[in-house]
């Protein structure tokens, strides 16, 4: 029993990291008032360049890195689009997450001519616990950033100009705020650490890179941000509750398949678990949910 | 019919510049996406020139497969349109054609008649359709989660109910066939056998327009669409319309599965793989078509010959097929950028004035 709840807990620790620098990520993007529905595409090519990197140099240090510089590249086209050409910012994101989907998978058959999966790649040295239970150290990193974020938005100058531009630009533009600038930085500031999240998926948890790596977990992250009403800090909470849906999936599908032995066939239904949590949350707490202003909505100086 | 023949040609007249900007945006999305997918062919190490002359000779080369394979991503255009024109964006029509698909699929299997399948398939999408739309109006849920939790709600529900209660026990990695009764066949047309399927659904295309131009409920769900608050103050219920939007829109995916399954596929692979991709696809459809009901039957060929140009790149140059779905993805950013192509048209026309 208590093994049980040590696994829930530690792989809880473990799913909650990219749902929650993502969260964190979109949420500083989206109290500067820009959507960026492409985090799923960010953790896409994120964890697929990070794969490539650490698979051909053999560091997984280095595949961490470039995997991050991916997500600002990301934010930086976003920003481009959403903020200077006015463009539609979740049409964009929704190109974006078909784009990245399919060059990931074209470069996966393309090196390695596999389609599920890629080989196995070095990763990040996990920190142990006890001799069964190990954290990422990426876990610690994750929660630290969400809190620096949280004071930075509401306990600094930058972090209330930050916000000024999401909930009306033009008054934030009088005060003498750069809101195109301002933007422009809170989209790359976003996806970079969507693209932490990506980096980690590959080469700081799973060692390799699958066709479906991301399954869903941009989506979801999008639903924490809701959920936390774009609070930095309550999005920590949020990571954990859907980190630990995904946890529950996979933990009832050993115990159906050792314990009760139940067709493999049920695993699928297992598999829906994380994204009914989801829903169900969303559709319970959201409703008190205030969103930022001038959120998706491009900004037309006079 | 032909007041409305008369009418349509009146519009084109009087907007001929709107249509010529619409027409140089799409044109310009598209050479933008065959560009970067070129540079990607050739940073991959394909031939980037043999493999586009492939994919648009032998993309075009059958008349059948192409518009079968324009069926499905036709309505699952319509799926994101219609909801787009009244202001919601329906992501889920992966999953609205899923439930289509399946519910045909058993309806057939059990009663062998097919409008009862189609009727049930449709019901099946809009009820998902709907159900999104209610989460929006009434709980406040975002759409684009909702659907996407949904598509993968349904993605492995169905794949549990393919594995485990309707396959083929003499083929195991494929469903209970299609009854030859509740088959849709082919009509004969001179340029060969195509399959009636296309047919339905460019009907159900124009049906669309009908019901989004010329009647009142259209009518509301655009005005909607446009602004919520000048539908509020003319006395409209804008939620009211986001519903029906959904519904519509959820019913075209339910279609598209539902012939898929009846008019083509006649069983269902238990890895999906025919069914998945056509909902996001058809979000590129309904973009490239500008939500225009006649013109997502031409964008919904346009990809057609794009997938299966693709599947052709594949056999003879071994090109991955994910090309399609990087060029649709470039395509559809390229889409989101109205502004940027108009800035383009206004700057050549004063530089043009200024050389004058």
């Amino acid at each position: 029993m208590i093994e049980d709840i040590l696994f829930i807990l530690t792989n809880t620790l473990i799913y909650m990291v990219p749902i929650l620098l993502a969260a964190v990520g979109e949420i500083i993007t989206e109290r500067a008032g820009i959507v960026n529905i492409g985090l799923e595409g960010i953790f896409i090519l994120s964890s697929f360049s990070a794969t490539v990197v650490a698979f051909s140099t053999g560091n997984p240090y280095l595949g961490f890195l470039v995997g991050i510089l991916v997500g600002s590249l990301s934010g930086m086209l976003h920003g481009v689009i959403s903020v200077y050409l006015r463009g539609d910012q979740i049409i964009a994101g929704v190109g974006y997450n078909s784009f990245a989907y399919g060059i990931s998978v074209m470069g996966l058959i393309t090196l390695w001519k596999q389609y599920g999966a890629s080989p196995t790649v070095p990763t990040i040295p996990v920190i142990t616990i006890a001799e069964k239970y190990s954290i990422s150290p990426i876990t610690p990193l994750a929660i630290v950033i969400a809190i620096a974020a949280w004071y930075w938005l509401f306990k600094t100058t930058s972090g209330l100009k930050l916000r000024a531009c999401g909930e009306d630009p033009r008054s934030a533009e009088s005060m003498g705020v750069n809101v195109f600038r301002t933007r422009f930085y809170a989209t790359i500031l976003g996806a970079t650490l969507t693209g932490i999240g990506g980096a980690y998926l590959s080469v700081g948890w799973i060692g390799q890179f699958t066709r479906y790596i991301s399954a869903g977990r941009g989506f979801i992250a999008l639903a924490n941000v809701a959920f936390s009403n774009w609070n930095p800090l309550l999005a920590i909470i949020g990571g954990m509750v859907f980190g630990f849906f995904d946890v529950l999936a996979i933990y009832l599908q050993i115990k159906a398949q050792t314990v009760l032995a139940i067709p493999a066939a049920y695993s699928y239904l297992f598999k829906t678990i994380p994204y009914i949590g989801t829903l169900a949350v969303v559709s319970i707490f959201i409703k008190r949910a205030r969103i930022p202003k001038a959120l998706g909505k491009p900004y037309i100086k006079e | 019919m032909s007041s409305i023949l008369k009418d349509i040609k009146v519009k084109i007249m009087s907007r001929y510049e709107d249509y010529l900007t619409t027409f140089i945006e799409i044109a310009a999305s598209a050479i933008l996406g065959f560009g970067v997918g070129a540079i990607i062919l050739y940073a991959l190490g394909y031939d980037a020139g043999v493999a586009y002359s492939i994919l648009f000779t032998r993309g075009l080369s059958n008349a059948n497969y192409l518009l079968s394979k324009a069926t499905p991503i036709m309505l699952t255009g319509l799926a994101f349109a219609i909801p787009m024109i009244a202001g919601v964006f329906n992501i889920g029509g992966e999953s609205q054609l899923y439930v289509g698909a399946i519910t045909s699929l058993v309806i057939a299997v059990y009663t062998g008649n097919p409008l009862l399948a189609i009727a049930a398939g449709i019901a099946a999408g809009a009820g998902l359709g709907g159900l999104i739309a209610v989460l929006k109006v009434y709980r406040g849920v975002n759409e684009v989660i909702a659907a996407i939790m949904f598509n993968w709600i349904f993605y492995y529900t169905i794949l549990y109910l393919l594995t485990d209660k309707l396959y083929n026990p003499q083929i195991p990695h494929e469903s209970l066939p299609v009854p030859s009764s509740a088959r849709i066949g082919v009509i004969p047309t001179p340029w060969g056998e195509i399959r009636a399927i296309f047919f339905i659904a460019v009907l159900a295309s124009l049906l669309i327009y009908y019901i989004l131009y010329y009647t009142s409920i259209g009518y509301t769900m655009r005005v909607s669409g446009l602004s919520p608050r000048s539908a509020k103050y003319a006395g409209f219920n804008p939620e009211r319309s986001i519903i029906n939007s959904m519904l519509l829109g959820g019913g075209c995916a339910g279609l598209g599965g539902s012939l898929l399954v009846l008019g083509y596929m006649f069983s269902l692979d238990t890895t999906m793989s025919s069914l998945y991709g056509l909902g996001f696809t058809g979000i590129g459809v309904a973009l490239l078509g500008r939500n225009n009901p006649i013109g997502i039957i031409f964008s919904a060929i346009f990809f057609s010959m794009l997938i299966i140009g693709g599947e052709m790149m594949e056999l003879k140059v071994g090109t991955p097929t994910e090309l399609a779905d990087t060029l649709i993805g470039v395509i559809v950013i390229a889409l989101a950028l109205p502004y940027a192509y108009r800035m383009l048209i206004s700057y050549i026309k004063t530089r043009r004035l200024i050389k004058k």
